[in-house]
């Protein structure tokens, strides 16, 4: 599952960009004096996420996807409903692995149908579909704490926040820090210089860090 | 608040993506522990750029999404109504673009024009200058904004060449063609500019945009500018 697919991992556990071939490097290189003292190695799926690694999220959506599927749409749902649900719920998962507060052993197909089955029966719960009949709501309470409100609460922050870049800021910010291109790359992209990207990044950083000040500063000056 | 400068900004950066090396990450750490701001600022930093990375996986998940269409068997009478919509939006949406077309003119300029991407930018936050900013608007694609602080320089020093010709761009390049022509004919008739031969090019764009083809075929290239074979086919094709 997923073996091999992880990428740009390095020995520290570090993001950069990497092969799948570094990765059986590692695997086979690694002093065993290293291994010893280390906990748990992350598994691989949990690395491609923090990675933002493209094909680990594909592979997670093909393998993962089907049985909430199953689910949502054996609870008046439609397919639609079933990937609105999956996507939410990918998200968690992968705040979790950015956050590395997965629990050791956690397995992404149990994770991901907890927190969309959790997520489903909020919706059938709603006002607006009463008329829906649950079929499958055993064990709800047992999996609660797999979707916490403060994760909902971040999840709409860090959306907020996204939402204060214009496009420009997005098409350089994105390449940096989510494809974790190099600076060469990006300015070999778009056609300008490399330290002309180096101080775009910079400015638009610091125009997200100032709205932030300014919208944190508003909210003490209206709670005093 | 305090500006943050630039070496900070990416010290914390390298801190955040893990790219510090050992001893550099323990110096960082142990100033951490007694540095309050720096933490604040750590923090901060972390967040914005958690924010970046939740954009990108949530436009990789939408992705992914498109590769897992909805099953055929779901809303019948739905996706029946679905298809006659996407039709009508076919037989609209033809209707619309054969009477919104481009025109010869602008399909020409479209085909020939390329924005200049502007000067090198190298400068921290703190220095402050205004050229620069202005630069970095132009970069990316902030026009009115570049426009705004090239024109309060050029009011500063109304000789510059490197003022007009940017503002010329800038207005080119928001599609404002008449009102990018006059800065760059007027850097084009600067003959020792070194700005000269593209706002010559650019300044004929700007005609052919606008549909004045005789101001165009009288636009005079030196030449050995290669821009003048470039022009000469222009003005073919518009026959």
């Amino acid at each position: 599952m997923l073996v091999g697919q992880a990428k740009r991992l390095s020995a520290t556990g570090t993001c950069g960009t990497w092969t799948g071939l570094r990765i059986i490097v590692l695997r086979f290189f690694l002093p065993v004096e290293a291994r010893d003292n280390e906990p748990l190695a992350e598994p691989n799926w949990a690395t491609g996420l923090r990675c933002n690694d493209a094909a680990t999220v594909r592979a997670l959506y093909k393998q993962h996807f089907p049985a909430i599927r199953q689910y949502v749409v054996g609870n008046s749902g439609t397919t639609d409903d079933a990937q609105d649900i999956f996507q939410e719920a990918m998200t968690v998962l992968w705040l979790k692995a950015k956050e590395r507060s997965l629990a050791v052993g956690s397995e992404p197909g149990a994770f991901l149908f907890q927190v969309a089955k959790n997520k489903w029966l909020d919706v059938v719960r709603s006002a607006a579909h009463k008329h829906m009949k649950v079929v499958h709501d055993e064990g709800r309470l047992d999996v609660r704490a797999e979707t916490p409100d403060d994760t909902e609460e971040k999840l709409q922050r860090l959306r907020s926040v996204y939402g204060q870049l214009d496009e420009k800021c997005r098409t350089v910010l994105d390449q940096f820090y989510f494809e974790r291109k190099d600076l060469a790359t990006i300015a070999a992209g778009m056609g300008v210089e490399e330290e002309s990207i180096r101080t775009i990044k910079y400015r638009c950083m610091m125009k997200l860090r100032a709205s932030r000040r300014t919208i944190a500063g508003e909210a003490n000056t209206s709670g005093t | 608040m305090s500006a943050l400068d630039k070496p900070t900004f990416e010290r914390i950066e390298a801190y955040v993506l893990d790219r510090m090396g050992a001893d550099e990450r323990l110096a960082f750490e142990q100033r951490m522990a007694t540095d309050h701001a720096l933490r604040a600022e750590v923090e901060l930093e972390r967040e914005n750029i958690l924010a970046i990375e939740l954009g990108g996986m949530e436009r990789l998940l939408k992705a992914a999404r498109a590769e897992h269409p909805e099953r055929r068997n779901e809303g019948g009478g739905l996706s029946t109504w679905l298809k006659y919509a996407a039709v009508l939006a076919v037989l609209l949406g033809g209707t619309l673009w054969f009477t919104l077309r481009p025109n010869a003119n602008e399909r020409l300029f479209a085909a020939h024009f390329r924005p200049d991407p502007g000067l090198p930018v190298v400068m921290g936050a703190t220095e402050g200058h205004t050229f620069h900013d202005a630069m970095v608007a132009y970069k990316l694609g902030d026009h009115d904004e570049a426009i705004g602080k090239f024109t309060a320089l050029l009011k500063e020093d109304p000789a510059s060449d490197t003022l007009r010709f940017y503002i010329g761009c800038a207005e080119l390049n928001a599609g404002r063609a008449e009102r990018a022509l006059p800065m760059l004919q007027a850097v084009a008739d600067q003959e020792r500019s070194v700005f000269a031969r593209k706002a010559r090019w650019y300044a004929f764009l700007a005609l052919v945009r606008s549909g004045d083809r005789n101001a165009a075929a009288a636009v005079r290239f030196e030449v050995d500018d290669p821009n003048g074979a470039k022009a000469r086919a222009v003005l073919s094709e518009l026959n």
